[in-house]
């Protein structure tokens, strides 16, 4: 404590100067009644190597996902930050600075989140793209009530959207505490048995403001069924898709096939997982979504001189000035991250993305050969294609598989009951660039063994 | 001027990775999915991408860089060992989906986190999962929700805010579907009872207030306004943005609050990175913890099998409220946020109390500084203060309408004047209700000399003719940039040739 004040000591001196009799003074105006009596129940204040050696501690009681080879994904994925991006966004003139609320003196994250913007935009094909919302959950949401926004008028299915029935359980969570205020209805899109969406079905959504549809879907499939869903929805219905950014590297951008509105989970470019936060939300658009859509953009301007220049633009729909008829109530968004994420993406170049995609996609096939040779382990939906995840089904549960797995230094795969409850022996099972052919055969043997196990 | 798009290197410049394990023709991407055209990239060396990221950090000013009296940000120093201890391993190579006996270790900062915030603000119960301010209001105001239906009250539909309210509140509670009632101030910024008795009835849901409030006056009314929003039947709303304020010397809870979002980013001090990420937890009162996000983190005695993988005393579990309103955020929050904010606390501890006397003493103090350099300066004329107040709380607002009227020197010239002079300029046109509102707060971590300098510049600034200040700033990066152009002329990305 004593570090950081710099007038500690000095109270008197300062309160003499302005003829204040005491610092019990400056808090006069607090009534008796609600004045707080005595200290505050809390521990001593700790130096630095106090607190850092209780950090280390505490912390170091967590199991890293770097210490054993691991493939716990659905969502949230472990790829390589290259160092640089730690070095430089903890540049002091990065982090401690805030919304730039003053352009002249903010220019370089002004341009750096304008250079974001256009990284995403090309990364989705997407002409419009904010600088971040919360993280993929919230930016579902957050597009699912912006498509409500701009169709409801004229939707046929007033008030009503309908998302994939496979959207993880706790970002329908999300979507559904974010729709109720403006009353939307939330419906569900059916599934065939091979993973794929149902497109008969997606006709129930014509007339209504929106699908959402995520690409790899959350059983890691990647669906090629997506291209047709604008055609079978039509015009008037937002079509939403929610992407793994590093898929795209291989994958094609759902702006080249008809999504009106994308969004998603920015964290595998350029962030750690960081126990799910921060991250960052990623969102774009098409025009007809522009003046209705959340959070912040930069535009490119001039300043008086004429000179090249940066500023937040489009203001007119946030809450510090449309307050209660805001597009949305963000404000502190996740610049910081996705300055990370801008980063990582310079330093990859086009074909150094195409190459991470390949790497993740080829650590899927490799092991989903390898265990096409484990008995009593089978690939429910291995017809499809995967990207960096997919499902297997085990012969006993997933609970005890992991157990197994983790007595044996492997963190294992996510188990789907978590999901869907009936699903007790069920595992998605995640690599990226981080996995190494050890690791596969290191899981392959511990399965292996496992199987064996609870078959005998 | 140095322009990431104009880095083009040779093709597969950039990145050096190791190979894939199996070459790219033996994936199987359905071919309506293979991409066609890889994005536009640039693509840049390393050395090329350091020198683009270094030049673009110069042309940006944070707390580190000098001064940064933003009214309402709450822009203190950010130090540098919470860095350290959020780059861990043990928290940046966590996975939110790992079972409790992996997160030992988190989950107990966790709790302890919930346990002192429920204290400090004199709350019951506390989750941590939203991760910004206005994120936690909505939550709040969503728990709210779900309590009066529980309670059969659905004819609860309207929200009061004062007109002094930040943005955020009302935008928050419209959009969990809730019709605003704005109330004005008084005179001198504090709430009218009297405006609040008149619209408050069966129809109220809650107030959402900040104390004190956006002017930096401390709402002496507040345990009244409290008591008359309970006798209807509704909630109080603590908006936690100014709670560094009054830590440690009053709380939420004995101000009759139901419930509080604290924005951990200011008072515990995360790096605000430009815009975020923040962290914007809420603590409520019994009556409410049924209804929060799940899962929050409760503590028991360990069983025997437990011990050995204990971090203390107790085994720390993922508890889910019973009447949970699911969640907000998909994970847990901004958990990197939390760890440095926890950092944060921990150098205090008890003594968090001083961290706010401090913050309240830097603010009148400057108060006093200015006014006594522009008697000095004879410029005293072109200023009064926004509020009739003897003593401000962390931060204060001045009007500069008296130098409109006069000089027609605007609140906006002046902020552009004090860039000039190497500061960051406070808050300016807000709260609305102050005429040509500048909104200053030092925080605690400045020092007296450097609050001594900033008033004498403050008024060196309001010396200056009116037509140097419209043609301020002119040492800066880019001198007044052209919003309305940039609006007119959207640019949103980089152009391409052939676009």
């Amino acid at each position: 404590m004593v570090d950081q004040l710099p007038n500690l000591g000095r109270e008197e001196e300062m309160l003499k100067e302005m003829g204040v009799a005491s610092i019990d003074a400056l808090f006069a105006d607090v009534p008796e009644s609600v004045r707080m009596v005595g200290d505050l129940p809390l521990p001593d204040a700790q130096s630095e190597e106090e607190l850092l050696a209780d950090a280390k501690r505490l912390l170091g009681a967590n199991l890293a996902l770097g210490d054993q080879p691991s493939f716990l994904g659905a969502g949230l994925y472990r790829n390589f930050v290259p160092s640089c991006v730690f070095q430089l966004v903890t540049r002091g003139e990065f982090l401690t600075s805030y919304t730039p609320y003053q352009p002249e003196v903010s220019q370089g994250m002004l341009q750096a989140m304008w250079e974001f913007q256009s990284l995403i935009s090309e990364l989705i094909a997407m002409p419009i793209t904010n600088l971040s919302l919360y993280d993929g959950s919230t930016a579902a949401a957050e597009a699912l009530t912006c498509a409500v926004r701009v169709h409801n008028r004229k939707a046929e299915q007033k008030d009503t959207v309908y998302i994939s029935e496979l959207t993880p359980p706790d970002r329908i969570s999300v979507i559904h505490n974010y729709c109720q205020g403006a009353g939307i209805n939330v419906e569900m899109l059916r599934h065939d048995e091979n993973g794929c969406i149902n497109l008969e079905d997606v006709q129930r959504a014509r007339g209504s403001c929106a699908v959402y549809v995520e690409q790899p879907n959350p059983l890691g499939i990647i669906d090629g069924g997506y291209p047709s869903l604008k055609e079978i929805i039509g015009e008037t219905t937002a079509l939403i898709v929610g992407v793994q950014p590093v898929s795209l590297g291989l994958l094609e951008a759902p702006g080249n096939y008809g999504a009106d509105i994308v969004i998603g989970e920015g964290q595998p470019l350029g962030s750690p997982i960081t126990g799910g936060g921060p991250l960052y939300g990623i969102f774009g658009c098409t025009q007809p979504y522009l003046r209705l859509m959340p959070g912040r953009i930069v535009g490119r301007s001039i300043d008086v001189d004429g000179k090249e220049a940066y500023c937040l633009t489009l203001s007119t729909r946030e809450q510090h000035i449309r307050r209660h008829r805001a597009t949305s109530n963000i404000c502190t968004n996740e610049t910081l991250i996705a300055l990370m994420g801008a980063m990582h993406m310079s330093l990859l170049g086009p074909e150094g993305l195409e190459q991470l995609a390949v790497r993740n996609m080829a650590a899927c096939t490799q092991l989903k050969r390898l265990l096409a040779g484990v008995e009593g382990v089978t690939l429910p939906y291995d017809g499809q294609s995967h990207f960096n995840e997919f499902v297997v089904e085990l012969p006993a549960s997933t609970s005890a598989c992991l157990a197994y797995l983790e007595a044996n230094g492997v963190v294992g795969g996510f188990d789907v009951s978590n999901w869907y409850a009936d699903k007790t022996n069920q595992m998605l099972v995640t690599v990226t660039d981080q996995t190494s052919q050890r690791d596969l055969d290191r899981l392959v043997e511990c399965l292996d063994a496992w199987t064996q196990e609870v078959s005998a | 001027m140095s322009r990431l798009f104009e880095h083009f290197g040779a093709e597969g410049k950039g990145y050096a990775q190791p190979a894939p394990m199996l070459p790219a023709a033996e994936l199987n991407v359905p071919s309506n999915m293979v991409r066609q055209q890889l994005p536009r990239w640039p693509r840049l060396s390393e050395p090329e991408m350091v020198r683009h990221y270094t030049w673009l950090s110069k042309r940006n000013f944070g707390i580190d860089t000098g001064f940064y009296p933003l009214g309402s940000c709450t822009m203190k120093h950010n130090p540098r060992v919470n860095e350290v201890v959020a780059q861990l391993p043990g928290i940046a190579d966590i996975h939110p989906h790992q079972p409790e006996h992996q997160l030992q270790g988190l989950l107990s900062i966790y709790y302890e986190m919930q346990d002192m915030l429920a204290i400090c603000a004199g709350m019951d119960a506390v989750t941590l999962q939203p991760v910004a301010g206005a994120q936690g209001e909505f939550t709040a105001v969503r728990c709210f929700q779900e309590y009066f239906r529980h309670r059969g009250e659905h004819h609860r539909t309207k929200v009061i805010v004062p007109d002094s309210a930040h943005g955020t509140n009302p935008a928050s509670a419209a959009m969990a579907g809730f019709e605003i009632i704005e109330i004005p101030s008084q005179e001198d910024g504090r709430i009218d009872l009297s405006a609040l008795r008149a619209v408050v009835g069966d129809d109220t849901a809650a107030m959402m207030i900040t104390n004190p409030n956006t002017l930096g006056l401390f709402e002496q009314d507040i345990a009244e306004a409290s008591s008359i929003v309970h006798e209807v039947g509704g909630l109080m709303y603590y908006d936690g943005a100014n709670f560094n304020a009054i830590l440690g010397r009053t709380s939420p809870g004995l101000m009759g609050f139901d419930a509080v979002h604290y924005n951990l980013h200011k008072t515990f001090s995360q790096p605000h990175g430009g815009g975020g990420p923040g962290s914007g937890p809420i603590g409520v009162k019994e009556h409410l913890a049924p209804f929060l996000p799940s899962p929050i983190v409760a503590r028991r005695a360990p069983t025997d099998d437990e011990k050995n993988q204990c971090v203390d005393d107790y085994w720390y579990t993922w508890h889910t409220p019973e009447h949970t309103i699911g969640k907000v955020q998909q994970w847990h929050g901004n958990a990197g946020a939390v760890l440095r904010c926890w950092a944060y606390y921990r150098r205090y501890g008890k003594e968090l109390r001083t961290m706010s006397e401090h913050a309240v003493l830097n603010a009148n103090y400057l108060r006093h500084a200015i006014h006594r350099e522009a008697k000095a300066a004879g410029v005293d004329h072109l200023f009064v203060d926004g509020a009739d107040t003897i003593v401000a709380k962390h931060e204060f607002t001045l009007s500069l309408g008296p130098a409109k009227e006069a000089l027609g020197i605007s609140a906006m010239d002046v902020a552009k004047g004090l860039l000039d002079m190497g500061y960051m300029a406070p808050t300016v046109y807000f709260p609305l209700v102050v005429p040509e509102c500048m909104m200053i707060e030092p925080t605690e971590t400045e020092s007296k000399e450097t609050l001594d300098t900033f008033a004498r510049d403050f008024c060196k600034v309001l010396q200056l003719d009116a037509e140097t200040l419209h043609n301020a700033p002119t040492t800066t990066p880019v001198r007044r940039v052209d919003e309305v152009y940039a609006a007119r002329n959207l640019c949103l990305r980089h152009p391409f040739d052939d676009e």
